[in-house]
């Protein structure tokens, strides 16, 4: 492995670092390189299919013959099947398949399960056929709380061992499993020092309870999939997926096809937040369903959730209820911290709090961090933007900003001397400067002591999330004779612009305009890739296009050389592709016309990362990437409303591909992150356990109104961690949003909310004027 | 409470209160007023349960189109005609996806019988180009990337053409409070908004505020 010094780091904190780069690698950009196109605002490749309409999601594709399938679900929180016949559904009008996928006798587990399905001329006509199912249950006892659930004596939600599901969208190595007991499943704990002893030690403690609401991921574009058999052992799936991969090989797994028989296609997504890996969602085994109703009819079968379905069983956000206590010495120092956490992801598994209580405040010497599912019978939870990482937040940062409070410390000073990542000290120090943090804070102190009805407050959590780019991606990079140059991999788009990124590289590699390279993505068939989780898609894909265009640049410069006369070190390449040397110039074209063959093919794989300055993860070989947001708000104390003025928000980017994508992200994180803190939650009713608000007229998620002006400062941070310097933004724009609004709410009426969605009730309750809890013991639907 | 433009509502007897109550129209401070009912000229008095003829027009082209009256509009559009470029998302009024012109006026498709567009023009996403280009908007949409996984766009462009018809030669007026106003029923999952804003304000020709975008803050770079 050669040894490549290059410059890296941050603002002005840039030194230059040796770094082991393996052999074929090219020399990684990193702050001393100057490109024209990577970093710049391009406006996506693809914008004018999604302006015009002609997008096609896999919701739009029609297929000659296709048939719309429906699916029979349980309506009871826990029941077993007494009477099951599909017999009214095989004779309803248009319908071409039925299915079963529980039997008589059958224990089913949550409100939405997979009961039995149609396919039919149309959807109107498969939901007709659903309804001429005969089906009885016997309602089974049934726990859709977590707290509940968790008491000795509740009812068992499985009768045996839970298998845990894992998928792309999970942090990679956040996992593991532990002892059981009841519906109680402990996860590994995390811990340095002894918290419970010097916790009694410290001269101040802050002891209190927090707790978040589920949150489902309502992508827009509902979980679905058209199945298409091309022979008895050949088949398409267009499918509403993050992980074009996961869907093949589940597909190839359960139907026993060679992978190489199942292409899979996702040419437009709309969304996926976590949700949408592999063929099944969590709850419901949609392309099971639609390939055994698709082979039985001979006929192409589409299958979307409706908006009911997509709220129920295609995975959420778990929930958390969080006991905290935080320690600090007489002279405002830190010193310990236990979290005790337990959370629900219904009958599923993952409902771990993330890194935030462990790693970002890692000058506190005794940290233990201890958390469990609790199963309920409710749909199964899955990753979901930054997995754990909103519910730790908000708990710990909130918690900090009580025993500031409690001790007189500051709380911006305290964070600053608690982090050891150097980025976040600066994001947070410039950060409070361009924020107006002092003066803010002065203010809503001035306001509290007047009273007044309106209060504004201002709060600052921290982001932490890892590089968890990485190999497994060959991308394919083909200039033709014609001087056409294709960029071709699997991966898919979720609606981050990857394929305009990967022509930004291509085209600052060849010095050519990014307009100008087609990019061919979202086909299996197309190369190897990643799913679209974790933050990796562009630290996984850009790399791979980067050395396969640098390939067929090498081999383009060993034609310039023959045709110019001279040594391939003595040709230079310039703007628009074109090369000289010799003192003779040759445009793109010219030099494209002059290669040997039909084209030249470069192939690019993407190495191990291979650097993580300035700081790593967690003693892990990869990049701590690093954020803080600042958050404003104003609330009517008379009416409890509180509304997000602004939200000050300074990420590590790595080396930005393209702040205008990138910044979009950034919004969507906020905006993502605004909304579970004051008006998302899944409602499930005790008696009945369904879900109340399986709809998006009572599951509220931010409109246009309900939104902060966004300032996005994008702090480029070279690691030395791949071949373009990419990570990924998605998941640290939305892990600190909700925690510095909780922050701020706390310093705009002086009193915590320690309980999400922060809503109008628990405003007034928490400033005493209704009844009610302000901690974790609020429970869903409002104050108890 | 029920809309007064829809005609047909004996087709709704039955249907859930809910969906009756739920108003079909995107109610704006600009048309909440003038708007012209909707009047059903070509359709027979009484039709269904089988497919009927439909005449309207789609995007300034004659339409015929064979649906059942339970058929909604977005439906019909979506399955029937092939226009996939307004979509399904909450199939309830709630989040604009679906968001069409029907006579001038945005309407959520999904809201709509089929039926209740006979003798009227509609207009979708795929209609508000010009000679097979991109209009104005539409440009500023992929310039300011008012738009991440696209799903939402359809309906958030109908709706800002319609708020730029609306105000006419007033669009230099245009807020971002206005705009926020106009696309409050149009939800977008991954955050797209101030982009949007960002985009109608360009093309109306009016200023943007401070923080609809953040194109030129520093990058921290040393």
């Amino acid at each position: 492995m050669p040894r490549t010094k290059l410059t890296l780091g941050f603002a002005d904190q840039l030194t230059e670092v040796d770094i082991d780069v393996p052999a074929g690698e090219p020399r990684p950009w990193d702050a001393d390189s100057r490109l024209a196109v990577v970093g710049t605002e391009v406006a996506r490749i693809d914008g004018e299919q999604k302006v015009t309409g002609r997008a096609t999601y896999t919701f739009d594709v029609a297929l000659p013959g296709m048939l719309y399938a429906a699916v029979l679900r349980c309506p009871l929180a826990c029941a077993r099947i007494t009477k099951l016949s599909v017999d009214g559904a095989e004779k309803a009008p248009g319908v071409r398949a039925v299915m079963t996928l529980a039997e008589v006798g059958d224990r089913l587990l949550f409100a939405g399960q997979d009961i039995a399905a149609v396919a039919a001329l149309r959807p109107e006509l498969a939901r007709d056929a659903l309804a001429a199912i005969a089906i009885e249950y016997e309602a089974l006892p049934f726990v859709v709380d977590a707290r509940m659930a968790a008491e000795p004596g509740a009812p068992a939600v499985h009768d045996g061992a839970v298998k845990q599901r894992k998928t792309e969208g999970d942090e990679p190595g956040a996992s593991g499993s532990a002892k059981a007991q009841g519906n109680v499943r402990a996860l590994p704990d995390s811990r340095r020092g002894d918290a419970a002893l010097a916790l009694t030690k410290a001269a101040v403690v802050h002891e209190a309870s927090y707790s978040t609401q589920v949150q489902t991921h309502s992508a827009l574009e509902t979980h679905g999939i058209v199945v298409r058999w091309d022979a008895e052992d050949k088949l398409t799936a267009w499918c509403s997926t993050q992980g074009i991969f996961s869907v093949r090989d589940e597909l190839a797994e359960v139907f026993e096809l060679s992978p190489a028989n199942v292409e899979v296609i996702t040419e437009y997504l709309g969304g996926g937040f976590g949700a949408k890996f592999g063929a099944s969602a969590p709850g419901t085994r949609l392309g099971f369903i639609a390939a055994t109703l698709a082979r039985t009819a001979a006929l192409p079968v589409k299958l979307m959730c409706d908006r009911h379905e997509e709220h129920v069983c295609t995975g959420n956000r778990p929930d958390s209820h969080q006991d905290v206590r935080l320690g600090a010495d007489a002279s405002g120092k830190l010193v310990a911290l236990h979290v005790r956490s337990i959370g629900t992801a219904g009958i599923g598994t993952g409902a771990g709090i993330g890194r935030n209580a462990f790693s970002v405040y890692t000058k506190i010497p005794h940290v233990l961090v201890e958390s469990a599912d609790v199963f309920t019978n409710a749909g199964p939870g899955t990753a979901m933007r930054a997995p754990g990482h909103p519910q730790g937040a908000f708990a710990l940062e909130l918690a900090i900003d009580e025993l500031a409070r409690k001790a007189k410390i500051d709380a911006l000073q305290v964070r600053i001397d608690h982090d050891e990542h150097p980025v976040r000290r600066w994001q947070f120090e410039q950060g409070a400067t361009r924020f107006g943090w002092a003066q803010a804070r002065a203010r809503s102190a001035a306001a509290r002591a007047k009273g007044t009805r309106m209060r504004t407050g201002v709060g600052v959590a921290a982001s932490i999330w890892g590089d968890f780019g990485r190999p497994g991606v060959t991308v394919t990079a083909t200039i033709g004779r014609d001087g056409s140059v294709q960029i071709r991999n699997g991966v898919q788009d979720i609606g981050t612009g990857i394929g305009t990124v990967m022509a930004q590289v291509a085209a600052e590699v060849l010095g050519l305009e990014p307009g100008s390279i087609d990019v061919e993505i979202g086909r299996a068939s197309y190369g190897p890739s990643v799913g679209s989780g974790g933050s990796t898609t562009t630290a996984s894909v850009t790399p791979a296009v980067r050395n396969a265009a640098e390939q067929c640049r090498t081999q383009l410069t060993e034609v310039a050389a023959d045709q110019l006369g001279v040594a391939t070190s003595a040709v230079f390449w310039g703007p628009g592709g074109s090369v000289s040397g010799g003192g003779k110039t040759l445009t793109f074209a010219q030099l494209c016309k002059k290669m040997p063959g039909e084209a030249i093919v470069g192939t690019g794989t993407r190495a191990k990362t291979f650097g993580a300055h300035p700081m790593a993860f967690s003693g892990q070989p990869m990049q701590q990437i690093a954020g803080v947001q600042f958050a404003q708000v104003t609330i009517d104390t008379w009416t409890g409303t509180v509304r997000v003025d602004r939200v000050l928000a300074m990420h590590d980017c790595g080396r930005v591909m393209n702040a205008l994508t990138c910044r979009s992200q950034i919004n969507g994180g906020i905006i993502l992150g605004t909304s579970y803190a004051l008006l998302e939650e899944r409602v499930l009713d005790r008696d009945f356990g369904r879900m109340l608000n399986p709809n998006l007229e009572n599951y509220k998620i931010a409109g246009a109104l309900d939104i902060p002006t966004i300032d996005v400062v994008m702090t480029d941070v070279h690691a030395g961690n791949n071949s373009t310097g990419a990570i990924g933004i998605g998941e640290p724009a939305t892990v600190p949003t909700a925690a510095a609004i909780a922050c701020a709410v706390h310093d705009a009426i002086g009193v915590p909310v320690r309980s999400l969605p922060i809503t109008p009730a628990k405003i007034l309750a928490a400033l005493g004027l209704v009844p009610g809890a302000t901690g974790g013991s609020v429970r869903a639907g409002g104050p108890t | 409470m029920t809309s007064p433009t829809l005609t047909r509502r004996g087709l709704l007897r039955g249907a859930g209160t809910a969906s009756v109550l739920a108003s079909c129209a995107k109610p704006t401070h600009d048309d909440a007023s003038t708007a012209p009912a909707i009047t059903d000229a070509t359709a027979p008095a009484e039709i269904g349960p089988e497919a009927a003829a439909l005449r309207f027009t789609l995007n300034g082209k004659a339409a015929t189109l064979q649906v059942e009256p339970r058929v909604t509009l977005l439906d019909a559009l979506r399955i029937d005609a092939g226009v996939t470029g307004p979509k399904l998302v909450c199939d309830r009024g709630a989040c604009g996806a679906c968001t069409v012109l029907v006579d001038g006026r945005p309407r959520n498709a999904c809201m709509m019988l089929a039926h209740d567009v006979a003798g009227a023009n509609v207009t979708t996403v795929e209609g508000l180009g010009q000679d097979g280009g991109m209009s104005a908007l539409q440009a500023a949409f992929v310039r300011h990337d008012a738009l991440q996984c696209g799903f939402c766009t359809s309906g958030m462009l109908t709706s800002c053409a319609a708020l730029l018809q609306r105000v006419g030669a007033a669009a230099p007026q245009l807020t971002a409070a206005r705009v926020n106003e106009a696309i409050a029923g149009n939800l977008c999952r991954c955050g797209t908004y101030p982009h949007v804003v960002a985009a109608v304000l360009e093309v109306a020709g009016a200023k943007a505020p401070a923080g609809a975008s953040s194109a030129g803050n520093p990058r921290g770079v040393g």
